[in-house]
């Protein structure tokens, strides 16, 4: 007797373990070619002379504006995010739920549109438009970590702090804030490499007179045309990247997690409070957003009627959307198997390192890579496949994440229980694993979609002219002068940030959660 | 109709999991399957349930081999441990979902599962979510999961263990009405006494995969079969 036929019931267990395997190798397939390959290359190519021909001081320079602008919009996206955070995670205002929701739009927006909305402003060509963008940018990230924390903890530890005499301030900075110190460490890691890699805004606001090391890459690759300094920063950004990630895991490690509750007290003197936080918060939040859509005004007849000669903006917006499409066909393709392997404790850390790797190498290092590396044997940098490949590894860490937990509920004892009450091999799949596997594959496409959606750093290097996108296109218009380009550039970027917007909400709605 | 195991034995990661197991259950009967944590108990169960194969011995139904039949075919009820409730099915989902694997209509099964939902005193909570149950709860409905579909035998693996003291003496006072009104033929595993002996008929004391001594308390105590036996009922 085949005991294994018997506890799975079914007879065909060579291919399924075949499909197991196909499953296993083909993502890891991807990501060391598409990834792993291109990536190595850069570092052999600076190896050699890359490194010979960076321009030193200038370079330092760089090296220096990169760190001080991410320490700066780091420290003060934490302060400036503090109350807000505070309003939407201790205070029982109406709407709560509503507004936390609103705050994550300015993080999911595509950085060019972020930068246009400044550019809007009339703040271009200015350290502090690029700071204001990147704290624009990542309210959302201090409110969703530090808030999800802040609104757990426990509410007797202030009434006894109170009692022992502390006063509020007191109890705020002796109390709250060292509670709440593992959550503002991994919020200040991300926003500091968020800032630090930053390359859309720094490259439209900053306008080559601010750079980043990123901005610096895409400049000796396509201006200089010098590969190999290109890899060099790459090397050096990554490693800078690395070093920082590290730090910072170590860092959080080392402290205890808070006591967590849930409960929610708030006296009507904190409620009027937190009203006036929330809406100064938020109108400082859509002025870059209002100035954009006044700004796109005109743009639209300007689009409709008269030759970019940048290529029809409708084929940017068809080609976009047919980009984002195929890219969260692979990126799910790729995520959910990885995803699934996750789930598996065995392999879980290893595999989250693994496609969090992308993440961290910037985007241009990606579309870089892909020049140097992708030539042969078969030269894919023709292939209107390069750009969706591109965006799915930028998309994959994301549809890892997401679907994770939603897969990690396929347990061996759900199976089981199905089988007992009568499900055979083909009842398990399409009543309990099918349902699960589709939601979490909507779920990962729709993110991944959204991500293609918005990205340019990767999309800069390699688009061609027959297959531009949408942020590209906003790039190159802005680049241009003349009133009617910057009207049509604002009409584009409002327009990406419709579609992006309304995919953000769909996605959110299945990522609840609950089922 | 009866259950009757003989002389099962299961090797799982190279040591005897099950090591020549033998019980009988007659129709109606509820045993509670005792013994300390690793003594094979949730392994019988997962043998009798189909999920499990045996390296030898067998699993009979009257007269009827099991031991090569699927689980999924068996007609037995098995409550898993940790509940293993369908995430993404409601809690009428849940518990319908036996019926809907015998092929039942579907207003047959709305009926049947609101009647499986006020056994276990959550009336007109079918629509619920499950990620959003109490502990308590998520155990009504895979009892309620495990029962519905009126298996010809059930098995209940340590339905209790995850739960407070406080509901534990409720619900299970509550499980062992169930049962018994409705004649059911039932495993019960446990590994607390008290518990064994207010829910199960007779006892089965099982230790490194054996079923070492069967019978009433009083029977167990009176006639120990050995001196770990006459330990373990102190």
């Amino acid at each position: 007797m085949d005991r294994r036929r018997l506890a799975l019931g079914r007879a065909k267990l060579g291919r399924a373990a075949l499909g197991r395997a196909v499953l296993t190798v083909l993502p890891l397939a991807f990501l060391g070619y598409f990834f792993a390959y291109p990536v190595g290359r850069i570092l052999l190519m600076s190896a050699g002379e890359g490194w010979g021909n960076l321009n030193t001081p200038r370079l330092a320079g760089t090296v220096w504006f990169t760190f001080w602008q991410a320490s700066v919009s780091t420290v003060a996206t934490l302060l400036l995010a503090m109350p807000l955070t505070w309003a939407l995670s201790r205070v029982s205002l109406p709407g709560r739920r509503t507004f936390t929701a609103l705050v994550t739009v300015p993080f999911v927006l595509p950085t060019v549109v972020v930068g246009s909305a400044f550019v809007a402003l009339g703040w271009t060509g200015s350290v502090w438009a690029i700071l204001a963008a990147h704290i624009f940018y990542n309210v959302a990230v201090v409110v969703r970590l530090v808030g999800g924390v802040w609104s757990r903890l426990d509410p007797t530890i202030w009434e006894a702090s109170a009692v022992l005499g502390a006063r509020p301030a007191r109890r705020f900075w002796n109390v709250t804030l060292p509670l709440l110190r593992p959550a503002l460490a991994a919020a200040a890691a991300i926003v500091f490499v968020f800032s630090f890699t930053s390359f859309g805004v720094v490259l439209i606001l900053g306008q080559l007179r601010y750079r980043t090391l990123e901005v610096a890459i895409y400049e000796a690759a396509t201006s200089f045309l010098d590969l190999p300094s290109a890899a060099a920063l790459s090397v050096l950004q990554l490693a800078c990247v690395a070093l920082l990630l590290a730090t910072a895991g170590r860092l959080s490690n080392r402290l205890a997690p808070p006591r967590l509750t849930t409960s929610l007290a708030s006296p009507r003197r904190s409620r009027r409070t937190a009203g006036i936080v929330v809406a100064v918060s938020f109108g400082l939040l859509a002025v870059p957003l209002l100035a954009l859509a006044r700004r796109s005004v005109g743009g639209f007849s300007a689009l409709a009627t008269r030759p970019t000669g940048l290529g029809s903006p409708l084929a940017a917006v068809a080609n976009s959307l047919r980009t984002a499409a195929l890219a969260a066909v692979l990126a799910t393709l790729v995520g959910l198997p990885l995803a699934r392997m996750g789930a598996g404790r065995r392999w879980g850390r290893a595999i989250d390192l693994l496609v969090m790797l992308p993440l961290g190498t910037s985007a241009v290092t990606v579309g870089l890579g892909f020049l140097v590396a992708l030539g042969e044997p078969v030269d894919l940098r023709t292939s209107p496949l390069l750009i969706p490949i591109a965006h799915s590894l930028v998309a994959v860490p994301f549809v890892v994440r997401a679907t994770g937990p939603l897969l990690s509920a396929i347990r061996p004892a759900i199976r089981e229980a199905a089988a007992v009450l009568g499900a055979n091999r083909q009842q398990v799949w399409t009543t309990i694993e099918r349902p699960i596997v589709a939601r979490a594959a909507a779920l990962g496409g729709g993110m991944a979609a959204a991500v293609s959606l918005g990205e340019f750093g990767a999309s800069a290097f390699i688009v061609r002219p027959e297959s531009t996108t949408l942020p590209v296109l906003i790039a190159r218009l802005l680049a241009r002068p003349g009133a009617v380009n910057f009207s049509a550039a604002m009409a584009l970027a409002v327009v990406l940030m419709g579609v992006t917007g309304l995919l953000v909400l769909a996605v959110d709605r299945l990522g609840e959660p609950r089922w | 109709m009866s259950l009757t195991v003989r002389d099962a034995r299961v090797r799982l990661d190279g040591t005897a999991a099950l090591d020549g197991a033998e019980l009988t259950v007659a129709s109606g009967e509820v045993v509670a399957l005792l013994g300390p944590s690793g003594s094979g108990k949730s392994t019988l169960l997962r043998a009798i349930a189909g999920l499990l194969a045996l390296d030898a011995g067998s699993v009979w139904w009257g007269g009827e081999d099991l031991t090569s039949i699927p689980a999924h075919q068996r007609r037995f009820g098995l409550m898993f441990q940790d509940y293993a409730l369908f995430p993404h099915l409601s809690v009428a989902g849940n518990v319908g979902y036996g019926l809907r694997m015998e092929g039942n209509e579907a207003p047959a099964i709305k009926r049947r599962v609101a009647e499986a939902l006020s056994w276990v005193g959550l009336d007109g909570q079918g629509n619920r979510r499950i990620d959003n149950l109490s502990g308590g709860e998520q155990q009504r409905v895979a009892l309620a999961r495990t029962l519905v579909p009126s298996p010809r035998l059930v098995m209940l693996d340590e339905p209790l263990g995850a739960l407070d003291r406080q509901i534990r003496g409720r619900l299970m006072s509550e499980i062992r009405q169930l049962l018994e009104e409705r004649r059911t033929t039932a495993v019960y595993v446990t590994h607390d006494l008290e518990e064994a002996v207010a829910v199960g008929q007779r006892l089965a004391l099982m230790r490194s995969g054996k079923i070492v001594q069967t019978g009433t308390l009083d029977q167990l105590r009176s006639e120990p079969a050995d001196l770990w036996v006459e330990a373990f009922l102190r």
